[in-house]
């Protein structure tokens, strides 16, 4: 099977033939139980099934999901994923708010190509000489968190009559960023499913020496996928500055893991190669759903972030299970 | 991760020593920094700093020393983060009852924990990252939810001024930490385990054909990892009368750079317990010479950040192959013959 193969055919081949073994029947066994929990929940969950809760689901999943469905790039290519997305997040919020003083689009365009810059150096890094994503992700971070620290100290607001209420509006009772999400992964699956770019990532992914024999501009790609999920995380940070009315390095919150969290219950291959940027919009709703629901139950942020760590380290043991059997039948 | 190109071989001897004996010039350096640079600011070390230095060195150290070690065996172990967050607050909350029974729940936690990661990752063969991450959320929610998101405090504080009582430059909590270290360097010097460890971690495929027992040798690094992280919170916890709700990612930011400081590599099968307790004391003792200094915090993440992207550089595999590719006339061939292609075992 080759890479490109698995990459558009992927989740139809793998239904076709891992039907009959036991790890994939106790994948379809998972998704069933989780389906029936989420429909039955909605059911018993008193406020659940209201339009005001759907847009606050989609709400709560649209800055995770906006830097997921980036990151996701990183992992196809095979570069794992990056451990400072949560910190590139603040920084990129604050900067679009320091910089907020010579016009959104100004301020707008710098906070982009920033985000984009400090991962496509990072990406670069990974690409040209092999270094260990995580290992140059965690030190980027450090250094965001000390250049932050070094420069500014506390917290930045917006300057009194900024004009980025726009990034905090609702349209159609949907704030502005759901919008950005939704687009951003659309052009995204799009774009890795239908080009050159995309398929090549997916490749890359796959397989690493057979890209580099076949020619492949790895480092070129490495450095690319990283530079989009850079642009996504930027993208995130502006948006987040425009809904909070002061930023600081605490931005940063748990968005990493739960970037991180959506792509794996997605379901795409931690090792690269093999899923999608659609499969990660369906990972980041159904965590946020399932964070919803425990909400309106009333259980505490603690249990919120357990239940999440339990369904990726199942999904993931399942999946790799899956495929597993389906590459050796 | 499972099966993985042998760098070592490829290099030279040359770049080989200045490799392995990279943590102890730095140790020496940071050391010579600790004494010299308050010097010039007035101020004067003392060998207060070094027993200040040791107690950060016996918590963070710890927590090294599980990820080194699950680095060397070719894997990766954020589930530390988990541990290190979890069992501190079960031995602060059963420590009010019985101090042992605390931390032989806290302790027992985590050899159940890193049982669980070691199983899954040996025997499904499943990435050790996505797991361990997925622990580690899981345990950091556990732990949120039995402090109920605020930090708890430990009335036993007798507890803490005996581990924290200094004898010269140790204290009680150092002295646990260099047992801990020393138990571990013994096993993986002197017995046929260390061996099996680095095999493990430099070609899985050829151990198991071999007949070292991969499986068990897993198993038993991730049991390792998350009882030395535990040990080294939970001497925290009790040190400070206090678990945190959220530890943060601070102990695996520190973790990891003084593991790759120590001379491990992420490739696996490279690196021992007295490299990574070396990169753990340099890390240290720069922390305390910015403390001394009394230098602004966002200086010791910016140097720690710096650190670790320097040793990213001597740690990359393409590194050479690239340089060469750089003053070679055909850019592309070279760094393409020179790869050595990674199976793709996934």
């Amino acid at each position: 099977m080759t890479g490109v193969d698995s990459a558009t055919n992927g989740s139809a081949a793998a239904g076709r033939v891992a039907q009959l073994n036991p790890a994939a029947i106790a994948v379809y066994a998972f998704v069933a139980i989780l389906a029936a929990g989420i429909v039955f929940g909605a059911f018993m969950t008193p406020g659940f099934l209201t339009i005001n809760n759907f847009s606050a689901i989609l709400t709560s999943a649209a800055f995770v999901g906006i830097i997921a469905v980036g990151s996701t790039l990183i992992m196809l290519s095979g570069s794992l994923f990056s451990i400072s997305l949560g910190t590139t997040t603040a920084v990129t919020a604050i900067l679009f708010m320091f910089m907020l003083h010579s016009g959104v689009a100004a301020a707008a365009a710098v906070t982009l190509l920033a985000g984009t810059a400090i991962f496509a150096i990072q990406g670069a890094l990974v690409g040209l000489i092999g270094a260990n994503p995580i290992i140059v992700t965690i030190g980027a971070g450090a250094i965001q968190e000390g250049v932050i620290g070094w420069l500014s100290p506390g917290d930045i607001t917006p300057p009194p009559g900024a004009g980025i209420d726009f990034l905090a509006r609702t349209i159609f009772g949907l704030p502005f960023s759901v919008y950005v999400f939704l687009g951003l992964a659309l052009v995204l699956d799009l774009c890795m499913r239908h080009t050159r770019f995309g398929l090549e990532l997916y490749l890359l992914g796959e397989n690493q020496p057979a890209a580099h024999a076949a020619g492949l501009p790895v480092a070129l790609l490495t450095t690319a996928a990283f530079a989009v999920a850079g642009f996504c995380v930027a993208v995130a940070g502006v948006l987040i500055a425009g809904f909070a009315q002061n930023v600081n390095l605490q931005v940063a919150g748990t968005y990493t893991f739960d970037a991180i969290a959506a792509i794996l219950v997605g379901g795409s291959a931690v090792t690269g190669g093999w899923g999608s940027v659609g499969r990660t919009v369906i990972g980041a709703l159904i965590i946020a759903t399932i964070t919803d629901m425990l909400l309106l139950v009333g259980a505490s942020t603690g249990m919120q972030i357990f239940v999440k760590g339990l369904i990726v380290t199942v999904v993931v043991v399942l999946l790799h299970l899956a495929r597993r059997e389906r590459r050796s039948p | 991760m499972s099966a993985r190109d042998d760098t070592s071989a490829r290099r030279t001897p040359a770049s080989r020593r200045v490799r392995t004996s990279m943590p102890y010039v730095l140790l020496a350096i940071m050391f010579a920094a600790l004494f010299i640079f308050p010097l010039f600011a007035g101020r004067r070390a003392s060998a207060f700093n070094v027993y200040d230095a040791l107690q950060l060195w016996s918590a963070y150290g710890l927590v090294a020393l599980g990820v080194g070690l699950t680095m060397i065996v070719g894997e990766f172990d954020f589930g530390v983060l988990g541990v290190f967050a979890l069992c501190p607050m079960i031995a602060v909350k059963l420590g009010e009852i019985n101090l042992f029974l605390g931390l032989g729940a806290a302790l027992g936690l985590a050899a159940v924990v890193g049982f669980l990661e070691g199983a899954i990752v040996a025997k499904l063969r499943v990435h050790s990252m996505p797991v361990t991450l997925g622990f580690y959320i899981a345990l950091l929610g556990a732990n949120l939810a039995i402090g109920n998101s605020q930090s708890v405090s430990f009335s036993n504080l007798n507890v803490g001024f005996a581990l924290d009582a200094r004898l010269a430059i140790f204290s009680g909590r150092s002295i646990i930490a260099l047992i801990v270290f020393a138990l571990v360097f013994v096993v993986m010097r002197f017995t046929r385990v260390g061996r099996d460890i680095r095999a493990v971690g430099g070609d899985r495929r050829a151990s198991r054909m071999v007949g070292v027992a991969v499986d068990r040798v897993l198993i038993g690094v991730f049991i390792t990892s998350a009882v030395c992280s535990a040990l080294g919170g939970v001497l925290l916890a009790y040190s400070f009368a206090t678990a945190l709700s959220n530890p943060g990612l601070y102990p695996l930011q520190f973790a990891v750079t003084a593991a790759i400081l120590g001379g491990v590599s992420l490739v696996g099968g490279v690196g021992g317990a007295v490299g990574i307790a070396a990169g753990a004391l340099s890390l240290s003792l720069l922390q305390e010479l910015f403390s001394l200094l009394a230098a602004p915090t966002y200086l010791s993440s910016l140097i720690t950040g710096v650190l670790l992207v320097i040793a990213t550089f001597v740690a990359a595999p393409n590194l050479s192959a690239w340089w060469r590719s750089l003053r070679s006339p055909r850019p592309g061939a070279v760094a393409v013959a020179s790869a050595v292609p990674e199976p793709a075992s996934k």
